[in-house]
């Protein structure tokens, strides 16, 4: 079994107003449901099909995955924030599982 | 011996539309070749040039109504929203994807989504990045999956509901949907 580790880069501290990167990945395999095992079965489709982060419990970026984002689905975005508060990262994969993770922002004053 | 270019255009036509097995060797090494061979270079390559216009518009329609039938809605081609992605790539699994849109990223003037399409991919989404005003900055990067050369799509919503598009050739040597 694979076990399935979400990893985040952010800022130790961040400027108010000023636009900050994030890095997000997730170790998953992205199964795409059109391979086929070695019997010629169908392998199910087994993807991550949302990714949310949260800054202050409202969401800040929202991604719709699909079938054609590569394993390991890796997302480099900017955010802007004008105080410290949690940032909160999710993965929800097909089937209803979800994996989080959570950071506390710092914004310099 | 004009009659005889036009077969070489159609096929041209022919593998730029995607067809799965194109015939081979239309490089730029045929096409001086030919010319070698009793044509005057000067009477073909504009013609060839013209050709190719043709194709860019052609494919600029296929983009229009393929964006309509998924959105319901008339795309207008921008050069505000950028789709950079290498315009070869050795595999298809992680073809990098960075989108960008030019945006004051205010309540009033803002991008809601992006939505990104591979239409010779099995499944032809790919995905949609959504963005909040104030607070997230349309520019994103990330990796994709790419079953053949191909055009890109991306079109973006602003608030006001107009959508701009943008697309990018990008050819993968490998299937990266198999």
């Amino acid at each position: 079994m694979v076990v399935v580790t979400p990893r985040v880069q952010v800022p130790s501290s961040v400027t108010p107003g000023k636009t900050f990167q994030v890095k997000a990945l997730i170790a998953h395999k992205m199964e795409t449901g059109l391979r086929r095992d070695n019997e010629g079965n169908i392998i199910p489709r087994d993807i991550v099909n949302k990714f949310i982060c949260r800054y202050n419990g409202v969401n800040v970026f929202t991604t719709d995955l699909h079938e054609a984002v590569s394993a390991n689905p890796y997302f480099e975005f900017y955010l802007r924030a004008t105080e410290s508060g949690p940032l909160e990262f999710v993965w929800y994969e097909d089937g209803g599982k979800l994996y989080s993770l959570a950071h506390q922002l710092v914004v310099d004053s | 011996m004009r009659w005889k270019q036009r077969p070489f255009l159609l096929s041209v036509d022919r593998l730029y539309c995607g067809e799965k097995n194109p015939a081979p060797q239309h490089t730029r090494r045929a096409l001086l070749l030919t010319s070698a061979a009793g044509l005057a270079t000067a009477a073909l390559v504009p013609q060839a040039i013209a050709g190719e216009e043709h194709l860019a518009s052609e494919h600029a329609d296929d983009t229009v109504e393929l964006i309509e039938r998924l959105t319901g809605k008339t795309p207008v081609a921008s050069d505000r929203l950028r789709i950079i992605m290498p315009r070869t790539f050795p595999n298809g699994y992680t073809v990098p994807l960075d989108i960008e849109v030019e945006s004051p990223m205010t309540q009033s003037d803002h991008v809601r989504y992006v939505r990104v399409v591979a239409p010779r991919n099995p499944l032809i989404e790919v995905v949609t990045f959504h963005f909040v005003p104030e607070r997230s900055l349309p520019r994103v990067s990330t990796r994709i999956r790419l079953a053949e050369p191909q055009f890109v799509v991306a079109f973006a919503e602003l608030n006001d509901g107009t959508l701009l598009t943008a697309k990018t050739w990008v050819e993968v040597a490998t299937n990266g949907c198999a």
